[in-house]
């Protein structure tokens, strides 16, 4: 062994740790920069997902042009999930098993969700839900917190909570300024429609409504006359609707063209689109449905939200949107709070939220389901007018509008 | 007689190879989807094969499959969810409450001829479809049961045991098919006229093998429970048993191994189309029809001819 | 009264779908199962010129019907007329078609329900009950249409060619009667029918992609409990289908209104698979 070799094997081991070390940190910087991606299973067809989707588009670019979190960006990646549960549950495996993504945000239909449930919980990933209803989802937080404690509801308020928002509408307005004590309920089956109707119905007599007819048609109706007649001829002065996947479309026609002296409203989830009232030739006019915020100063946020999603999409936001926007910041904070991205300390964060939304101040209760309440979530009641125009009519403090009667019921 | 030993050597072990290559399969990639879309092409496998047994030997189109999958698959639900029964409970009991149905609807139906039988069963299935969803309250409706517990927690093994069940069942019902069993169903397509001539007890052997097909379906809607931990009104569609006509089509009509080829092809295929996003369903269509169109014999059992006849002299 | 009413809409409605099914049929022995997708079509051409071309409406339902019944007749020839072999080829490659046509719509149009204007906008009120004007408009239209087909078949040389082909297709080829293009013709008739349908159902039921689905799923109902091949019974069926199921509707609950059709279909199958006026057994 001569001296110049000794030196060349020192230069090449030398040669060979500098790379190592210079592999380990440029590894250990990419995994700094690996991006986080958010999973977003919804339904793509409909609005609600793709507002959910442009939402959280909003937010992930606000977010990146701050840098990311913790030094790390953020991407998303969608999954239709359509309103099938069969298809939500692939949905969500395609993206925690393919996409590895790690964090979802997402939901629509009670029904998937509750499907897909067992499958994000093998997952261990967080999930944010943005539109589903149902309190059993949430139950199940309750139920078997160590499997479930991956699901948070940060909207809409579960079931239970919208059906005492009808219920107050429905003494106050309903009863109280419009004195209709006859009411019909008119809902579609499933299952967060069954889970609010009994609380509705209960709440609803104990405020002295005289409930004519409560009926639960199928989700596939197309053809409303039978169910429409019914209400006529059952005595009632309102009709109380909860539709979310119905034919709202093909309802409100209907319901128009056969002049039904019954005034309509309630919860209707495909009314709140905005362009709703133009595409069935302003046949919704005076129906009223509930909505969790219109472009009005509900928190300081509300406004700028409104008018930076009408840049980016042709329409103004349905709820899902208010939602999947306020769940990617919500998740940005608990990271930053918990100083890292690992799972059960994120929860342990987001457990913590108090944060100032679109729609109201969101905070989670025991079962990681959002709280309504003054100044949180809540509903307001919205109601089509002349020209596609629509007004507030309840809470009275938020009106900006009066009520108006259906046109062939007008005196 | 020894050809006959023959061709059962060749498959048996064509069938042995192509068990171990899907077992091996999902170990070679990291990551749970593969397993997941292997599970679900070896459930429809299992539906295939039931399909094909009953209907591609008797040539009595059952449009209706999907009614003994989805009693199968609800009867597991229920068993587990409502009885809290444990899930290897399911097994069995599937396969009974399919087997009853199966008897009770093949009486009226199976002395009704061609489209007429497969429009009895459609309608049977779509009745069943619809009493799930106004029967609400028990049946959870739309949403269907869910919160059931799987089978095996580990999805590998998981895979492996509903891949053993499916090797199984084809083992069993190739078998029939080759033997007397086989050859009745088959003279029974040919001339129903003739075969009571000849003193055969067709209804018997009609019935029986619709029991037959619709245990595995049975069988098939429990392991499917089992995996996606949630039945639905949607296992009683149309679509599912259509889906399944396709497989065995593309496999071959009549072959069993072919359903099992068909299945596994179209299961990968619809996976695999999942890039093309929206186009998924209408490639998938447009794909079935040039199928249809150009080979009607399907694609599965032609080719396993080609490669036998390889080592053949002409 | 109000059952009367809507139950001779609903009925109408089936009957234009069943006639066209039934006559392809009773003609080419062919169970078309892309029958459904003709429906479909109809609405959604009827939405396209109107909206979208911005055409007057009486142009646009016509155009629509014209369309579906040259597709109808391309489909016959391209599609189902190779395989005629095979009655389950048949039903499959149809099947296939109404899929690819849904497909279509969807990809086109997205999931959600279309709008199609009305015909006639104002409410009228026919012996105290409230019906929308495009409903009645839609009794009318499939009466005259049905009415003038039952004509045509009866009175015309061309109809008794149908006639003879329906009843026996060999002899009909003997007496140089050009069978080919009698299917063709019946295609058209069957497509233009269902395609009317769709115009006229459009404005007040749902027009989005899978809508070809239940309408398909009535009509078989019906041409099976009227008996396959035969157009009165289509008629009568249509009615009493269409009847029962509107009296399940008000009596019971809207849910109940599908069984009523598919158990029917089934009893019929079971206990008289000729239907009630066909004249071939479920051969």
């Amino acid at each position: 062994m001569t001296i110049a070799s000794v030196k060349k094997k020192f230069k090449s081991m030398l040669a060979a740790l500098l790379l190592c070390t210079g592999l380990l940190s440029s590894s250990v910087v990419l995994a700094q920069d690996k991006p986080v991606r958010i999973g977003v299973p919804t339904s793509v067809q409909l609005q609600v997902g793709r507002d959910t989707l442009t939402a959280v588009k909003m937010a992930v670019d606000e977010i990146n042009k701050k840098g990311g979190v913790l030094g790390r960006k953020f991407e998303f990646v969608s999954a239709d999930e359509t309103e099938n549960p069969e298809t939500g549950i692939s949905a969500i495996k395609k993206l925690t098993a393919d996409e590895k993504v790690d964090l979802l945000i997402g939901g629509y239909t009670s029904g998937v969700t509750l499907a897909q449930l067992p499958h994000i919980s093998a997952a261990k990933t967080i999930y944010l839900g943005v539109g589903a209803a149902s309190p059993s989802i949430t139950n199940k937080v309750k139920q078997d917190y160590d499997n479930y404690k991956y699901i948070f509801r940060v909207g809409p308020v579960n079931a239970a909570h919208q059906a005492r928002g009808l219920v107050d509408f429905i003494s106050k307005f309903v009863i109280g300024e419009l004195g209709y004590k006859k009411i019909a309920i008119v809902g579609e089956n499933a299952k967060w429609v069954q889970d609010l109707v009994p609380i509705l119905s209960k709440g609803a007599k104990d405020v002295g409504a005289d409930i004519r007819m409560t009926e639960l048609f199928d989700t596939q109706t197309s053809d409303f006359s039978p169910l429409l007649a019914k209400v006529k001829s059952s005595g009632a002065e309102y009709m109380v609707v909860v539709l979310s996947h119905a034919s709202s479309d093909v309802f409100a026609k209907q319901w128009h063209d056969a002049q039904v002296p019954v005034p309509y409203g309630g919860i209707d989830v495909k009314s709140m689109d905005g362009d709703f009232f133009n595409r069935i030739g302003g046949k919704s006019i005076s129906q009223i449905a509930a909505n969790f915020a219109v472009r009005a100063p509900i928190t300081k946020k509300t406004v700028p939200f409104f008018d930076e999603f009408k840049k980016n999409s042709s329409n103004f936001p349905v709820y899902s949107a208010f939602f999947a926007y306020d769940a990617v910041f919500i998740y940005a904070d608990a990271v930053k709070r918990a100083g890292s991205f690992e799972t059960d300390k994120v929860i342990k964060e987001l457990e913590k939220t108090k944060h100032e939304g679109v729609a109201g101040e969101i905070t989670f209760d025991e079962q990681h389901d959002v709280q309504a309440g003054p100044g949180k979530v809540n509903f307001m009641f919205v109601q089509w007018q002349d020209k596609g125009e629509r007004a507030v009519i309840y809470p009275k403090e938020l009106r900006t509008g009066k009520f108006i009667m259906p046109p062939w019921m007008k005196k | 007689m020894k050809a006959f030993k023959g061709l059962d050597t060749l498959s048996s072990i064509g069938g042995l190879v192509a068990l171990l290559f899907l077992g091996v399969l999902p170990t070679l990639f990291t990551g749970k989807y593969l397993v997941g879309v292997l599970t679900v092409a070896a459930i429809y496998g299992i539906w295939a094969v039931s399909w094909d047994f009953m209907s591609g030997l008797t040539g009595r189109e059952n449009f209706g499959h999907s009614l003994f999958i989805g009693v199968g698959a609800y009867a597991a639900g229920f068993l587990n969810v409502h009885f809290g029964l444990g899930p290897w409970w399911s097994l069995p009991a599937s396969m009974l409450v399919a087997m009853v149905f199966a008897v009770v609807l093949g009486f009226p139906t199976l002395r009704l001829k061609g489209p007429y039988f497969a429009l009895a069963m459609l309608s049977s299935a779509v009745i069943m479809q619809r009493l799930m969803l106004i029967f609400w309250e028990y049946t959870g409706g739309e949403e269907g049961i869910h919160d059931i517990t799987p089978l095996i927690v580990n999805p590998l093994h998981y895979y492996w045991f509903v891949l053993a069940v499916l090797g199984g069942i084809t083992l069993l019902l190739s078998w029939m098919a080759r033997s007397r069993w086989g050859l009745i169903l088959r003279a029974i397509r040919g001339d129903e006229a003739t075969c009571l001539a000849a003193g055969l007890p067709i209804t018997t052997y009609k019935i029986m093998s619709l029991v037959i097909s619709a245990a595995f379906a049975g069988l098939g809607g429990a392991l499917y429970a089992h995996y996606q931990l949630q039945v639905s009104p949607q296992l009683f569609a149309v679509v599912t048993s259509i889906t399944i006509i396709t497989m065995v089509y593309v496999g071959g009509m009549g072959t069993i191994f072919g359903a099992v080829g068909g299945a596994l092809l179209l299961t990968v295929m619809t996976e695999s189309l999942r890039n093309f996003g929206e186009w998924r369903l209408m490639v998938y269509s447009l794909l079935l029809i040039f199928i249809l169109f150009f080979l009607p014999n399907g694609i599965i059992a032609p080719i396993w001819q080609k490669i036998r006849n390889l080592g053949r002299p002409s | 009264m109000e059952i009367l009413i809507y139950g001779a809409v609903t009925s109408a409605i089936y009957a234009m779908l069943a006639v066209g099914f039934t006559l392809i049929f009773g003609v080419a022995r062919i169970l078309n199962l892309a029958h459904g997708s003709f429906y479909a079509l109809g609405a959604y051409l009827a939405y396209v010129l109107t909206t979208l071309a911005g055409l007057p409406l009486w142009l646009a339902a016509l155009l629509s019907i014209v369309i579906v019944a040259v597709f109808g007749v391309l489909v016959e020839k391209i599609l189902i007329r190779p395989l005629r072999a095979s009655q389950l080829g048949v039903l499959m490659i149809s099947l296939a078609t109404a899929l690819v046509v849904e497909q279509a719509l969807f990809l086109t149009f997205g999931s959600e329900y279309r709008n199609v204007p009305a015909f006639i906008e104002t409410k009228y009120n026919l012996f105290g009950v409230d019906v929308a004007g495009q409903r009645l408009l839609t009794l009318a239209v499939a009466t005259v249409s049905i009415g003038g087909l039952y004509g045509f078949i009866q009175f015309t040389r061309l109809g008794s060619a149908i006639l003879a082909i329906s009843q026996d297709p060999l002899a009909a080829k003997y007496m140089g009667i050009p069978s080919d293009r009698i299917f063709s013709l019946v295609m058209a008739i069957s497509a233009g029918l269902a395609a009317l349908a769709g115009v006229m159902a459009g404005p007040f039921l749902s027009v989005q992609p899978s809508m070809h689905l239940l309408p398909i799923v009535k009509a078989f109902a019906i041409v099976v409990v009227g008996g396959l091949g035969s157009i009165p019974g289509s008629i009568a069926a249509a009615f009493m289908l269409g009847y029962a199921e509107t009296i399940v509707a008000y009596m019971v609950s809207s849910s109940w209104t599908e069984i009523v059709s598919v158990l029917a279909t089934l009893l019929m199958l079971v206990f008289r698979p000729a239907g009630l006026f066909g004249k071939r057994a479920a051969f």
